[in-house]
């Protein structure tokens, strides 16, 4: 087998409901002799005992050190992660009440928190008494009732968010991720790096 | 006509821009993706920015027509009969909005904390390396108890 190359390329963050993790879960695997490949595509390379750790952070020097145990003689060429994050989720994620319970509570909180914190700009600026002295300015007579410039703002207001968010309802206006999925992705990244230098810092990475 | 138009034009330009800067700061804080990583439902977020946007535009169409939404002083006047279920209503009501506001702006206030660096650079500098939940502990009962004093003691009274 000497001489043969193997192309390996790990994800960062693996998600697996099995006990056992092979390395065909957690990496992408290219090499030209398909035995090779497919030895190395069933190598073990994690084990979650049902008391353990739910997460497990694996180095791919190890995963490199297994290959060419499984298979001597190989070189291997790794394109991807240096660590590789693996959690083991309980089931398929069903939306049971708990979920849906949570979900209800992010919306009503991010629904009245929101709500809130305009109301409490517009009573920082003291809303009213700029838009009575802007109307004062242009219409050069007092805001009588609902005016226009109410109006305006109002729908400013919500074209505005609208737009910034990228989508009403469920129709995106463009094909970009909305900026909150994006800041999401941006958080996972932070949470899977934090958990995978505190691993590192704490000794519990599996490394050769 | 002309000074009407003028007028909406650049009504409708405040509510853009204080939109944008509604949207920078939730976008900065990143406050709405830590609640979907908090309980794990990534996949809502859709429906999250939909509240966000549903609560900004109903708190900007509450305080900006606010005289025109006495809505429970108009019952009250059409069915004086309904006095004390309306009371009940509105308490729970405004216990339930209460709480998800003060749930917002607490994790608003440690989400910017936290943005600064101020939590971090502060273990650093007093270098414990254990307790830091404790600490994170005390500082929402200090927020508890300042809010509480501040309310209790009528100080927003003395602001302005």
């Amino acid at each position: 087998m000497a001489g043969i190359t193997v192309y390996l390329k790990c994800d960062r963050n693996v998600e697996v409901q099995q006990e056992n993790v092979f390395l065909k879960d957690v990496a992408t695997l290219q090499c030209a002799d398909g035995e090779v490949l497919a030895r190395c595509s069933a190598l073990k390379i994690h084990h979650f005992t049902p008391q353990g750790e739910k997460r497990c952070v694996v180095s791919v020097l190890k995963l490199i050190r297994q290959m060419e145990e499984a298979c001597p003689g190989i070189s291997v060429q790794s394109l991807g992660e240096a660590d590789v994050l693996i959690e083991q989720v309980k089931v398929a994620r069903f939306k049971g009440p708990r979920q849906w319970l949570k979900v209800v509570l992010v919306c009503l909180v991010s629904f009245f928190g929101t709500a809130f914190t305009i109301m409490a700009y517009h009573n920082d600026v003291g809303i009213h008494e700029v838009f009575g002295e802007i109307y004062r300015i242009f219409m050069g007579s007092e805001p009588v009732g609902v005016n226009v410039l109410e109006i305006s703002y109002s729908l400013g207001l919500a074209a505005g968010i609208i737009v910034f968010f990228n989508h009403i309802g469920g129709r995106r206006i463009t094909k970009d991720p909305t900026p909150i999925e994006v800041s999401m992705r941006n958080y996972e990244e932070d949470v899977n790096k934090a958990l995978i230098e505190t691993a590192g810092r704490e000794g519990r990475e599996k490394d050769v | 006509m002309f000074r009407l138009g003028l007028l909406s034009l650049s009504g409708f330009s405040f509510g853009m821009l204080a939109a944008a800067g509604v949207f920078t700061v939730l976008s900065a804080v990143g406050l709405v993706p830590r609640f979907a990583g908090k309980t794990h439902s990534a996949r809502e977020i859709l429906l999250y920015e939909n509240m966000v946007i549903a609560g900004t535009v109903a708190g900007g169409l509450a305080s900006v027509f606010e005289r025109y939404l006495r809505l429970g002083g108009w019952i009250l006047e059409k069915a004086p009969g309904l006095a004390g279920l309306m009371s009940v209503l509105v308490s729970v009501f405004l216990g339930a909005a209460g709480l998800f506001c003060g749930m917002f702006v607490g994790a608003l206030a440690l989400a910017i904390a936290e943005m600064l660096d101020s939590i971090p650079i502060f273990t650093r500098r007093v270098s414990f390396r254990h307790g830091l939940g404790l600490a994170v502990l005390s500082m929402a009962l200090g927020k508890l108890a300042g809010s509480l004093f501040y309310f209790w003691n009528q100080l927003h009274r003395t602001a302005g």
